[in-house]
Protein backbone atom coordinates (compact mmCIF):
# COMPACT_ATOMS: atom_id res chain seq x y z
CA UNK A 1 0.00 0.00 0.00
CA UNK A 2 2.88 2.38 0.10
CA UNK A 3 3.68 2.19 -3.37
CA UNK A 4 5.09 5.35 -4.90
CA UNK A 5 2.04 5.92 -7.10
CA UNK A 6 -0.62 4.84 -4.08
CA UNK A 7 -2.98 8.03 -3.53
CA UNK A 8 -3.92 7.87 -0.16
CA UNK A 9 -6.35 10.88 0.80
CA UNK A 10 -4.33 13.95 1.90
CA UNK A 11 -6.42 16.87 4.58
CA UNK A 12 -5.60 19.98 3.82
CA UNK A 13 -5.28 22.87 6.27
CA UNK A 14 -5.82 26.62 4.27
CA UNK A 15 -5.13 29.72 5.53
CA UNK A 16 -8.51 30.80 7.64
CA UNK A 17 -8.17 26.81 9.46
CA UNK A 18 -4.92 27.52 9.98
CA UNK A 19 -5.13 31.16 11.68
CA UNK A 20 -8.54 29.92 13.44
CA UNK A 21 -6.28 26.78 14.88
CA UNK A 22 -4.14 30.14 16.28
CA UNK A 23 -6.68 31.87 17.58
CA UNK A 24 -7.86 29.16 19.56
CA UNK A 25 -4.97 28.88 21.65
CA UNK A 26 -3.46 32.26 22.02
CA UNK A 27 -4.90 33.86 25.19
CA UNK A 28 -6.71 36.70 24.67
CA UNK A 29 -7.47 36.44 21.29
CA UNK A 30 -10.17 37.82 19.83
CA UNK A 31 -11.10 37.32 16.19
CA UNK A 32 -13.71 38.58 13.70
CA UNK A 33 -14.70 36.61 10.41
CA UNK A 34 -16.91 37.56 7.49
CA UNK A 35 -17.01 37.06 3.30
CA UNK A 36 -16.28 40.57 1.74
CA UNK A 37 -17.94 41.05 -1.64
CA UNK A 38 -14.87 41.18 -3.68
CA UNK A 39 -13.08 38.79 -5.73
CA UNK A 40 -9.97 36.99 -3.73
CA UNK A 41 -7.52 38.12 -6.72
CA UNK A 42 -8.50 42.01 -5.74
CA UNK A 43 -8.88 41.72 -2.12
CA UNK A 44 -5.79 40.04 -1.36
CA UNK A 45 -3.46 41.43 -3.04
CA UNK A 46 -4.89 45.23 -1.34
CA UNK A 47 -5.03 43.55 1.89
CA UNK A 48 -1.49 42.37 1.37
CA UNK A 49 0.06 45.94 0.38
CA UNK A 50 -0.09 46.29 4.53
CA UNK A 51 1.30 49.85 3.76
CA UNK A 52 -1.51 51.29 2.66
CA UNK A 53 -4.49 48.96 3.57
CA UNK A 54 -3.95 48.57 7.29
CA UNK A 55 -3.84 52.18 8.09
CA UNK A 56 -7.44 52.31 5.73
CA UNK A 57 -9.39 49.36 7.70
CA UNK A 58 -8.14 49.75 11.23
CA UNK A 59 -8.50 53.42 12.51
CA UNK A 60 -6.59 52.91 15.53
CA UNK A 61 -3.17 52.12 13.31
CA UNK A 62 -2.16 55.67 11.97
CA UNK A 63 0.87 54.56 9.85
CA UNK A 64 2.17 51.66 9.15
CA UNK A 65 5.56 51.28 7.61
CA UNK A 66 7.42 48.85 5.71
CA UNK A 67 11.31 48.48 6.69
CA UNK A 68 12.65 45.70 4.97
CA UNK A 69 11.20 42.66 3.12
CA UNK A 70 12.58 39.63 1.93
CA UNK A 71 11.57 36.54 0.70
CA UNK A 72 11.21 33.31 2.80
CA UNK A 73 10.48 30.27 0.29
CA UNK A 74 6.86 30.79 -0.57
CA UNK A 75 6.35 33.66 1.70
CA UNK A 76 8.08 37.13 2.44
CA UNK A 77 9.53 38.14 5.43
CA UNK A 78 8.76 42.16 6.46
CA UNK A 79 10.22 44.56 9.17
CA UNK A 80 7.55 46.38 9.81
CA UNK A 81 6.55 49.85 11.82
CA UNK A 82 3.17 50.46 13.04
CA UNK A 83 2.07 53.60 14.69
CA UNK A 84 -1.00 53.32 17.00
CA UNK A 85 -1.88 55.73 19.64
CA UNK A 86 1.31 57.64 19.67
CA UNK A 87 3.06 54.76 19.85
CA UNK A 88 5.52 53.30 17.36
CA UNK A 89 5.91 49.63 17.30
CA UNK A 90 7.97 47.56 15.21
CA UNK A 91 6.49 43.95 13.96
CA UNK A 92 8.04 41.12 12.31
CA UNK A 93 5.63 39.46 9.80
CA UNK A 94 5.22 36.52 7.43
CA UNK A 95 3.44 36.94 4.41
CA UNK A 96 1.89 34.32 2.17
CA UNK A 97 -0.94 34.05 -0.21
CA UNK A 98 -4.08 34.35 1.74
CA UNK A 99 -2.08 34.46 5.17
CA UNK A 100 -0.65 36.87 7.71
CA UNK A 101 1.12 36.79 10.78
CA UNK A 102 2.13 40.29 12.47
CA UNK A 103 3.85 39.57 15.71
CA UNK A 104 5.42 42.90 17.81
CA UNK A 105 9.03 42.73 19.27
CA UNK A 106 9.04 40.89 22.66
CA UNK A 107 5.29 39.54 21.48
CA UNK A 108 3.34 42.71 22.74
CA UNK A 109 1.11 42.34 20.20
CA UNK A 110 -0.05 39.92 17.76
CA UNK A 111 -2.25 40.06 14.56
CA UNK A 112 -3.29 37.09 12.11
CA UNK A 113 -5.05 37.65 8.78
CA UNK A 114 -6.42 35.20 7.11
CA UNK A 115 -8.09 34.51 3.42
CA UNK A 116 -9.57 32.37 0.86
CA UNK A 117 -11.63 32.74 -1.95
CA UNK A 118 -15.18 31.40 -2.07
CA UNK A 119 -17.74 31.05 -4.84
CA UNK A 120 -15.43 30.01 -7.42
CA UNK A 121 -13.65 33.30 -6.24
CA UNK A 122 -15.84 35.96 -6.91
CA UNK A 123 -15.91 36.49 -3.20
CA UNK A 124 -13.15 36.35 -0.15
CA UNK A 125 -13.68 34.82 3.22
CA UNK A 126 -11.74 36.72 5.80
CA UNK A 127 -10.17 36.28 8.77
CA UNK A 128 -9.02 38.59 11.52
CA UNK A 129 -7.43 38.70 14.54
CA UNK A 130 -5.95 40.51 17.43
CA UNK A 131 -4.28 39.52 20.67
CA UNK A 132 -2.13 40.97 23.55
CA UNK A 133 -0.85 37.33 24.36
CA UNK A 134 1.04 38.54 27.96
CA UNK A 135 -0.44 37.66 31.16
CA UNK A 136 -2.74 40.24 32.77
CA UNK A 137 -3.98 41.27 29.65
CA UNK A 138 -7.57 39.60 29.70
CA UNK A 139 -9.53 42.96 30.68
CA UNK A 140 -8.29 44.24 27.01
CA UNK A 141 -10.16 41.10 25.17
CA UNK A 142 -13.54 42.90 25.13
CA UNK A 143 -11.76 46.47 23.87
CA UNK A 144 -10.01 43.88 21.27
CA UNK A 145 -12.91 42.21 20.22
CA UNK A 146 -14.69 45.62 19.21
CA UNK A 147 -11.76 46.43 17.66
CA UNK A 148 -11.13 43.31 15.14
CA UNK A 149 -15.54 43.77 14.49
CA UNK A 150 -15.15 47.33 13.70
CA UNK A 151 -12.06 46.42 11.46
CA UNK A 152 -13.99 43.73 9.37
CA UNK A 153 -16.48 46.37 9.24
CA UNK A 154 -14.36 48.19 7.72
CA UNK A 155 -12.96 46.05 5.23
CA UNK A 156 -16.54 44.64 3.88
CA UNK A 157 -17.51 48.15 2.98
CA UNK A 158 -14.12 48.92 1.71
CA UNK A 159 -14.30 45.96 -0.50
CA UNK A 160 -18.13 46.29 -1.72
CA UNK A 161 -16.85 49.29 -2.63
CA UNK A 162 -14.30 48.64 -4.91
CA UNK A 163 -11.42 49.45 -2.34
CA UNK B 1 -4.50 48.07 16.43
CA UNK B 2 -4.27 49.57 20.26
CA UNK B 3 -1.14 49.93 21.76
CA UNK B 4 0.48 47.42 24.14
CA UNK B 5 -0.53 47.58 28.03
CA UNK B 6 2.00 49.71 30.29
CA UNK B 7 2.62 51.66 27.11
CA UNK B 8 0.93 55.02 27.02
CA UNK B 9 0.42 57.33 24.19
CA UNK B 10 3.19 59.94 23.63
CA UNK B 11 5.82 57.64 25.09
CA UNK B 12 8.98 56.64 23.93
CA UNK B 13 9.33 56.33 20.21
CA UNK B 14 12.02 54.84 18.69
CA UNK B 15 13.16 55.62 15.11
CA UNK B 16 11.70 53.70 12.53
CA UNK B 17 15.21 52.13 11.53
CA UNK B 18 15.71 50.61 15.07
CA UNK B 19 13.54 47.11 14.72
CA UNK B 20 15.08 43.79 14.97
CA UNK B 21 16.74 43.03 11.58
CA UNK B 22 15.92 39.89 9.84
CA UNK B 23 18.95 38.64 9.64
CA UNK B 24 19.59 36.82 13.04
CA UNK B 25 20.06 32.82 14.47
CA UNK B 26 19.30 30.12 12.25
CA UNK B 27 15.82 28.95 12.04
CA UNK B 28 14.58 26.95 14.86
CA UNK B 29 13.72 23.28 13.96
CA UNK B 30 12.74 20.58 16.14
CA UNK B 31 13.10 20.73 20.09
CA UNK B 32 13.73 24.20 19.96
CA UNK B 33 10.76 25.09 17.76
CA UNK B 34 8.49 23.49 19.99
CA UNK B 35 10.17 25.31 22.98
CA UNK B 36 9.58 28.66 21.26
CA UNK B 37 6.03 27.51 20.82
CA UNK B 38 5.66 26.41 24.22
CA UNK B 39 6.58 29.94 25.57
CA UNK B 40 3.83 31.58 23.12
CA UNK B 41 5.94 32.66 20.76
CA UNK B 42 3.02 33.12 17.80
CA UNK B 43 5.54 32.64 14.62
CA UNK B 44 7.26 29.43 16.21
CA UNK B 45 3.24 28.18 16.43
CA UNK B 46 2.71 29.03 13.05
CA UNK B 47 5.91 27.62 12.02
CA UNK B 48 5.05 24.38 13.94
CA UNK B 49 1.96 24.20 12.38
CA UNK B 50 3.86 24.30 8.95
CA UNK B 51 6.11 21.67 10.07
CA UNK B 52 3.78 19.30 11.04
CA UNK B 53 1.29 19.81 8.46
CA UNK B 54 1.85 17.26 6.07
CA UNK B 55 2.04 14.41 8.30
CA UNK B 56 -1.25 15.51 9.92
CA UNK B 57 -2.67 15.77 6.29
CA UNK B 58 -1.94 12.01 5.72
CA UNK B 59 -3.33 10.85 9.03
CA UNK B 60 -6.03 13.32 9.06
CA UNK B 61 -6.88 12.80 5.01
CA UNK B 62 -6.93 8.76 5.75
CA UNK B 63 -8.74 8.30 8.45
CA UNK B 64 -11.57 11.16 8.11
CA UNK B 65 -11.82 11.49 4.03
CA UNK B 66 -14.45 14.19 3.11
CA UNK B 67 -14.08 15.69 6.97
CA UNK B 68 -10.51 15.04 6.87
CA UNK B 69 -9.73 19.36 6.55
CA UNK B 70 -12.02 19.18 9.84
CA UNK B 71 -10.00 16.91 11.54
CA UNK B 72 -6.91 18.87 10.70
CA UNK B 73 -7.69 22.06 12.20
CA UNK B 74 -9.57 20.20 14.98
CA UNK B 75 -5.75 18.24 15.69
CA UNK B 76 -3.87 21.79 15.03
CA UNK B 77 -6.04 23.36 17.80
CA UNK B 78 -5.62 20.73 20.05
CA UNK B 79 -1.82 20.50 19.42
CA UNK B 80 -1.50 24.36 20.28
CA UNK B 81 -3.81 24.60 23.33
CA UNK B 82 -2.14 21.98 25.03
CA UNK B 83 1.99 22.51 24.06
CA UNK B 84 2.05 23.54 27.64
CA UNK B 85 0.96 19.33 28.66
CA UNK B 86 4.11 18.05 26.44
CA UNK B 87 6.81 17.10 29.57
CA UNK B 88 9.44 15.86 26.10
CA UNK B 89 9.66 17.99 23.35
CA UNK B 90 11.96 15.66 21.28
CA UNK B 91 9.17 13.35 21.87
CA UNK B 92 6.42 16.01 19.59
CA UNK B 93 6.00 13.91 16.70
CA UNK B 94 4.37 11.01 18.36
CA UNK B 95 2.61 13.36 20.41
CA UNK B 96 1.15 14.95 17.17
CA UNK B 97 0.33 11.24 16.19
CA UNK B 98 -1.81 10.24 19.00
CA UNK B 99 -3.77 13.61 18.73
CA UNK B 100 -4.48 13.54 15.10
CA UNK B 101 -5.18 9.89 15.06
CA UNK B 102 -7.94 10.71 17.92
CA UNK B 103 -8.94 13.76 16.28
CA UNK B 104 -9.84 12.14 13.02
CA UNK B 105 -11.49 9.46 14.51
CA UNK B 106 -13.60 11.83 16.44
CA UNK B 107 -14.41 14.07 13.22
CA UNK B 108 -14.88 11.09 11.14
CA UNK B 109 -17.27 9.10 13.68
CA UNK B 110 -19.50 12.10 13.97
CA UNK B 111 -19.89 12.82 10.40
CA UNK B 112 -20.23 9.08 9.39
CA UNK B 113 -23.08 8.04 7.08
CA UNK B 114 -22.48 4.60 5.46
CA UNK B 115 -19.84 2.68 6.69
CA UNK B 116 -19.85 -1.24 6.36
CA UNK B 117 -19.59 -3.26 9.25
CA UNK B 118 -16.07 -5.12 9.61
CA UNK B 119 -17.43 -7.99 11.39
CA UNK B 120 -19.46 -8.43 8.49
CA UNK B 121 -16.39 -8.67 5.87
CA UNK B 122 -14.78 -11.45 5.12
CA UNK B 123 -13.44 -13.14 7.93
CA UNK B 124 -11.30 -15.77 5.75
CA UNK B 125 -7.43 -15.67 5.49
CA UNK B 126 -5.93 -12.30 4.68
CA UNK B 127 -5.80 -11.65 0.95
CA UNK B 128 -2.92 -12.60 -1.06
CA UNK B 129 -3.08 -9.60 -3.32
CA UNK B 130 -0.28 -6.83 -3.93
CA UNK B 131 -1.75 -4.10 -2.11
CA UNK B 132 1.07 -1.71 -2.95
CA UNK B 133 -0.58 -1.93 -6.49
CA UNK B 134 -3.15 0.49 -5.28
CA UNK B 135 -3.70 3.66 -6.69
CA UNK B 136 -6.88 5.40 -5.42
CA UNK B 137 -7.41 4.18 -1.82
CA UNK B 138 -10.09 6.42 -0.79
CA UNK B 139 -13.00 4.43 -2.62
CA UNK B 140 -11.56 1.31 -0.85
CA UNK B 141 -11.03 3.50 2.99
CA UNK B 142 -14.94 4.63 2.64
CA UNK B 143 -16.07 1.04 3.32
CA UNK B 144 -13.95 0.83 6.62
CA UNK B 145 -14.92 2.40 9.75
CA UNK B 146 -12.74 4.77 11.60
CA UNK B 147 -11.03 3.11 14.01
CA UNK B 148 -10.17 0.15 11.06
CA UNK B 149 -8.93 3.09 8.90
CA UNK B 150 -6.80 4.26 11.79
CA UNK B 151 -5.34 0.99 12.07
CA UNK B 152 -4.24 0.94 8.46
CA UNK B 153 -2.42 4.14 8.40
CA UNK B 154 -0.77 3.72 11.08
CA UNK B 155 -0.08 0.24 10.34
CA UNK B 156 0.39 0.72 6.09
CA UNK B 157 1.75 4.54 6.19
CA UNK B 158 3.59 5.21 9.19
CA UNK B 159 4.88 1.76 9.60
CA UNK B 160 4.16 1.48 13.10
CA UNK B 161 3.97 -2.39 15.00
CA UNK B 162 1.13 -3.61 15.90
CA UNK B 163 2.59 -3.46 19.57
CA UNK B 164 2.70 0.56 18.99
CA UNK B 165 -0.71 0.79 17.41
CA UNK B 166 -2.37 -0.90 20.20
CA UNK B 167 -0.26 1.47 22.47
CA UNK B 168 -1.32 4.51 20.76
CA UNK B 169 -5.40 3.48 20.16
CA UNK B 170 -5.28 2.52 23.61
CA UNK B 171 -6.93 -0.88 22.90
CA UNK B 172 -5.44 -4.93 22.78
CA UNK B 173 -2.31 -5.93 20.17
CA UNK B 174 -5.35 -8.85 19.34
CA UNK B 175 -7.56 -6.13 18.77
CA UNK B 176 -5.23 -4.35 16.37
CA UNK B 177 -4.43 -7.70 14.37
CA UNK B 178 -8.05 -8.17 14.27
CA UNK B 179 -8.92 -4.87 12.77
CA UNK B 180 -5.61 -5.13 10.20
CA UNK B 181 -6.69 -8.10 9.18
CA UNK B 182 -10.38 -6.93 8.52
CA UNK B 183 -9.37 -3.90 7.01
CA UNK B 184 -7.29 -5.84 4.55
CA UNK B 185 -9.50 -8.01 3.62
CA UNK B 186 -12.30 -5.16 2.93
CA UNK B 187 -9.78 -2.98 1.26
CA UNK B 188 -8.58 -6.07 -0.90
CA UNK B 189 -12.59 -7.33 -1.36
CA UNK B 190 -13.53 -3.55 -2.12
CA UNK B 191 -10.84 -2.99 -4.78
CA UNK B 192 -11.66 -6.26 -6.32
CA UNK B 193 -15.15 -4.93 -7.58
Amino acid sequence: MNAPGARWPVAALGPIARARALAAAVPGAASAEGVLDAPYDVAWPWVADLEHSVPRFDAQVRALRVLERRPHGDAEELRIRATSFGVSLPFTVRLENGFCLMQARRRLYLVVMAAEPVEEGARTRFFHMEAVPLPGTRPLRRHLRRAVAADLRNLTRLASSGF
Amino acid sequence: MPPPPGRSAGGPRAGPESGEPLAGPAPLVGVELVRAARRGDAAAMDALVRELMPYVGRVCGAIALDRGDDAMQETFVAVLRNLHGLREPAAVHGWVRRIAVREAIRVARAARTEVLDPGALDRGAAPAVDLDAVVDVRSALAGLSPEHRAVLVLREVDGLSEAEVAGLLGVAEGTVKSRLHRARAAFARRWAR
